[in-house]
């Protein structure tokens, strides 16, 4: 087998607000025709950087490679090939490389797109640049073979389309139709179906692999989802602050790893997890009285046109749910973007008002309540909430943060009592007491989701919305905080609503699971069983797409 | 127990911001402007004044400068060493703002109800009567703002230093008044102009625009028709009608300069409280049951400030301009003493006046420049796109 690319003893150093961050640190790896090349790590880990590198793409005047080599094949027009230092290239010679021989998927498919271009244009014009010989009909031919190969339908009608008219699944196929088009040696993917949904992540990996098989291209392929790689992957590698720690075949890495990060990381995973606890059962009859009730709830937004603005037509976001969740269990509400699970989760706690039916806390029908009766129960049920960065309010100490809303509440006698209080409640979700005086800004993601969860803990709320905590965490910290979620559950005898998308995690954490799908709920039922035995049609394709880890 | 709570030593954001901004020159020397002209506004009545500070008449000690000081020179005195004493104090923002206000409304109240100046200003008795007086110390530029120097007969316009008896370091204008004098007064209407119309426009626009953004449904159309309606006056024609209707007042000036202002910050503080209202920390303090008024105010309006902020100094500037234009077409306040109304006769005799139109014309150039100096640092500090690009 031939080597296409060779990375030796790569550095690459960023240069930020005078400090130099040693983001690459003498990496080394090789790329062999036709192999897919994973690089797993977590955020902050360098994967993203070193394939930056690997392309070229990093602003000149805050990045240096002080030492390293890059040889790629570069295969000429003409089929010679020559074997070329990336990092030695002239700029515009490293412009001929770049799209022609390596191309590159980033991730989040709806910025990639330039939204005054149509698809076609955008493919043609990239096309074009690389084989200025090519004349405009025969471009867009080409253009409309590309998004052929990717599997959008009715490629020639939409090859006029504005990027805008699709959805993030077609967008990342347009993205890998116009990264094909010019057949590439190399293509580069960069975490390219994490912003997706699985079944669609399920597709455009299947896409990914046939067009591998059929133009031999190989790929360096960056994520951090294990499931993702012992898909796709051939081999592996580790990285952790800069450096690769383990790398080789896909198999022997998985099921024996050497280095103790990754045994770490794949103890993480939530497939991995020990479950300490008792599977705990709860009966669901008539008779026990749920805490958490609906009936019938929809919620509609409506969707207003002309002059007037008056209601043409609904987005039934959540249409006639009946749920009831019973007192001590953990229940994971599962579905796609767009099915509703979020408003659901905000119109249960009234965030969003319900267009119709019934909530009933406790016994109690609080969908009419007016938001001044409403406040003494808010106490009750908390929400925590997915994006760790925008969910605490920067201007604020975290010890305001958690206190007012305790005062608002008459929990705690005094206000040094209630930051004794608010220092407990730091210490239960494994933080430093002291870091109440801190900024949420000086915070990591993990770090600043557990002073969310901290924030719901200090209402002592019997009831609390997990919407989506762990979607955005590296695995390691995930598993930490799953681990706080269950123990808080065991101590205060909490319900959790778990919105997520993320079956492994749901496998691990929920008692029950109910599947949703456009708005309405199509399965629910013991974990195990829904996980093992689905039933319906839809919770069957969900639980097919789920990437798995495969271990021996 | 507590005794190991720390005291915070993480500085906020808005500390980062403000610092982001003093590390900037431009700033910098735009803020040390505007304290020079705040400072020189103040104390006008020590720097500028026909009566003398201090003399002594057969060994008793009087200061007619102080007995003529009117209640609002007290105030604003008083304010200034407020602002100054509460700089050093270290209590939180919010409270040095409360302070404040209540130290200017008890002072207003206390000096109006105390101070009565001599209702009759006679400016020339001490050049007239000098031999009377042992001795008496001058404030540096020993002439009032409304100081005609009629006991001497030949005013009129004089170039600097051209008078061989006095000196008029920027010269005297056609009522033969001292212009550096009449300068350091007018920087207090720059100033308030300024300060007090940005003030009416910010109140007005963030209140109206927050609820537009909070409540957004049918509040937020009517609100931005209010908006629409507001944008359409065009405001120099209103204050010319509203001078020639009511009299030349500068106080009405303000108010209209102000009720006509907010427009911009309605529609900044709407969009941002639009944003605002979906992130997750503000639906977070709803949902721990927060009251409105601290969703509001604690939770949105802090995070919602920084495009405002930036367009308060840009609009400070445009007040002062446009009290300048006022000024200058001679609709602004008739006796007192404005940088525009100045400017106004460099042009009016046959001749150029060329200090009449340098001093002040360079005056209001450097206050509206400083002002927009400022406005550009809190744009950049707040702009992290600006800030990368500066590395």
């Amino acid at each position: 087998m031939t080597t296409l690319l060779h990375v030796d003893n790569l550095s690459t150093h960023l240069q930020s607000a005078g400090k130099t961050v040693k983001a690459v640190d003498g990496v080394s790896f090789e790329i062999n025709k036709g192999e897919t090349f994973c690089l797993v790590g977590e955020s902050g880990s360098g994967k993203s950087v070193t394939a930056l590198s690997v392309i070229q793409l990093l602003p000149q005047d805050i990045s240096s490679h002080p030492n390293g080599i890059i040889h790629f094949d570069y295969r000429h027009d003409s089929g010679e090939i020559e074997k070329v230092n990336m990092l030695d290239l002239a700029d515009h010679r490293k412009r001929g490389i770049r799209g022609s021989r390596i191309a590159m998927i980033f991730q989040e498919p709806m910025t990639s797109l330039n939204p005054v271009f149509t698809i076609g244009d955008q493919i043609i014009e990239a096309l074009q640049l690389h084989n200025p010989s090519l004349s405009y009909a025969a471009a867009k031919q080409k253009a409309i073979d590309a998004l052929n190969q990717v599997q959008i339908p009715k490629a020639e009608e939409r090859i006029d389309e504005f990027p805008h008219r699709l959805s993030g699944g077609q967008r990342q196929r347009v993205m890998i139709a116009m990264a094909m088009a010019c057949e590439p040696d190399l293509l580069i993917a960069d975490e390219p179906t994490t912003a997706l949904d699985v079944t669609v992540q399920a597709e455009i990996l299947r896409l990914m692999k046939e067009l591998q098989a059929r133009k031999g291209t190989s790929i360096l392929f960056i994520t951090h989802d294990f499931g993702v790689v012992s898909q796709m992957g051939h081999r592996l590698a580790v990285m952790k602050l800069g450096k690769i720690v383990e790398s080789g075949d896909v198999k022997r890495v998985m099921n024996n790893p050497q280095h103790d990060y990754t045994k770490q990381l794949l103890a993480a995973l939530p497939e991995n997890l020990s479950r300490t606890r008792p599977k705990q059962k709860i009966d669901i009859d008539e008779n026990t009285k749920p805490l958490v009730d609906l009936k019938g709830l929809e919620v509609y937004f409506p969707i207003k046109k002309g002059i007037f603005r008056h209601t043409v037509d609904h987005v039934r976001a959540v249409d006639g749910i009946d749920l009831k969740i019973p007192k001590g269990q953990i229940l994971a509400l599962v579905g796609e973007s767009g099915c509703g699970k979020s408003t659901l989760g905000r119109a249960i706690l009234r965030l969003i008002e319900p267009t119709a039916g019934s909530v009933s806390f406790d016994g109690r029908d609080i969908t009419g309540l007016s938001r001044h009766d409403l406040r003494p129960l808010r106490s009750q049920m908390q929400i925590v909430f997915q994006d760790p960065m925008s969910s605490l309010n920067p201007r604020l100490t975290i010890a305001d943060t958690l206190t007012e809303p305790m005062k608002v509440h008459g929990i705690g006698e005094s206000k040094e009592h209630r930051l004794e209080l608010a220092r407990g409640v730091m210490e239960r979700v494994q933080l430093d007491p002291d870091y109440v005086w801190r900024y949420p800004h000086e915070f990591s993601g993990g770090q600043r989701q557990r002073i969310g969860i901290a924030r719901s803990l200090a209402l002592k709320p019997s009831f609390i919305v997990c919407d989506e905590v762990t979607s955005a965490l590296d695995v390691s910290v995930q598993a930490e905080i799953l681990q706080i979620l269950l123990e808080l559950r065991a101590e205060h005898d909490l319900t959790l609503l778990f919105i997520t998308h993320n079956i492994g995690v749901v496998e691990y954490i929920a008692d029950e699971m109910a599947v949703m799908y456009n708005g309405k709920i199509v399965e629910r039922g013991l974990t195990d069983q829904v996980c093992n035995k689905p039933q319906n049609e839809y919770t069957q394709k969900l639980l097919a797409a789920v990437p798995r880890v495969q271990f021996e | 127990m507590s005794g190991n709570i720390k005291q915070p030593k993480q500085r906020s954001y808005s500390a980062q911001i403000f610092s982001e901004v003093g590390r900037q020159w431009t700033a910098r020397f735009g803020f040390s402007w505007i304290a020079i002209i705040a400072t020189i506004a103040v104390f006008a009545p020590f720097l500028a004044n026909s009566h003398p500070l201090l003399l002594s008449e057969q060994g008793l000690l009087d200061s007619p400068a102080l007995r003529h000081m009117s209640a609002g020179d007290f105030i604003l005195l008083l304010i200034y060493f407020a602002v100054v004493v509460l700089f050093f104090v270290p209590i939180p923002f919010a409270k040095k703002i409360w302070t404040l206000l209540a130290v200017s409304v008890l002072g207003s109240f206390i000096s109006n109800a105390i101070i009565e100046p001599p209702k009759v200003v006679i400016y020339e008795q001490y050049r007239e009567s000098a031999e009377r007086y042992d001795w008496t110390l001058m404030a540096p530029i020993p002439y009032s703002p409304k100081d005609y120097l009629r006991d001497y007969g030949d005013t009129g316009l004089e170039s600097p230093l051209s008078d061989q008896e006095r000196t008029h370091l920027f010269g005297t204008d056609e009522n033969g008044a001292d212009v550096l004098s009449r300068m350091v007064y007018a920087s207090r209407v720059a100033l308030g102009i300024g300060l007090v119309a940005t003030g009416i426009a910010l109140i007005i626009g963030v209140v109206i625009g927050g609820l537009m953004g909070y409540f957004s449904g049918i509040a937020d159309i009517i609100g931005m028709r209010l908006v629409e309606v507001f944008e359409a006056i065009p405001v120099i024609f209103l204050l010319l009608t509203f001078v020639a209707f009511f009299g030349r007042d500068l106080y009405v000036m303000m108010v209209i300069i102000g009720l006509t202002g907010w427009t911009g910050y309605a529609r900044f503080v709407r969009a941002e409280f639009l944003r605002l209202r979906q992130q997750e920390f503000v639906q977070s303090a709803i949902a721990c049951g927060l009251p409105l008024r601290s969703v509001l105010f604690r939770h949105m309006l802090p995070n919602g400030m920084a495009p405002v902020l930036v367009t308060v100094s840009f609009s400070v500037a445009s007040a002062i301009l446009a009290e300048a234009t006022l000024s200058f077409l001679g609709l602004g306040p008739v006796d007192e003493p404005s940088w525009g109304q100045m400017l106004n006769q460099a042009v009016q005799a046959a001749t150029f006046n060329w200090w009449m139109a340098i001093f002040p014309g360079g005056a209001i150039f450097l206050t509206m420049f400083t002002y927009m100096l400022i406005g550009e640092a809190m744009r950049d500090a707040f702009d992290p796109y600006l800030k990368k690009g500066a590395n």
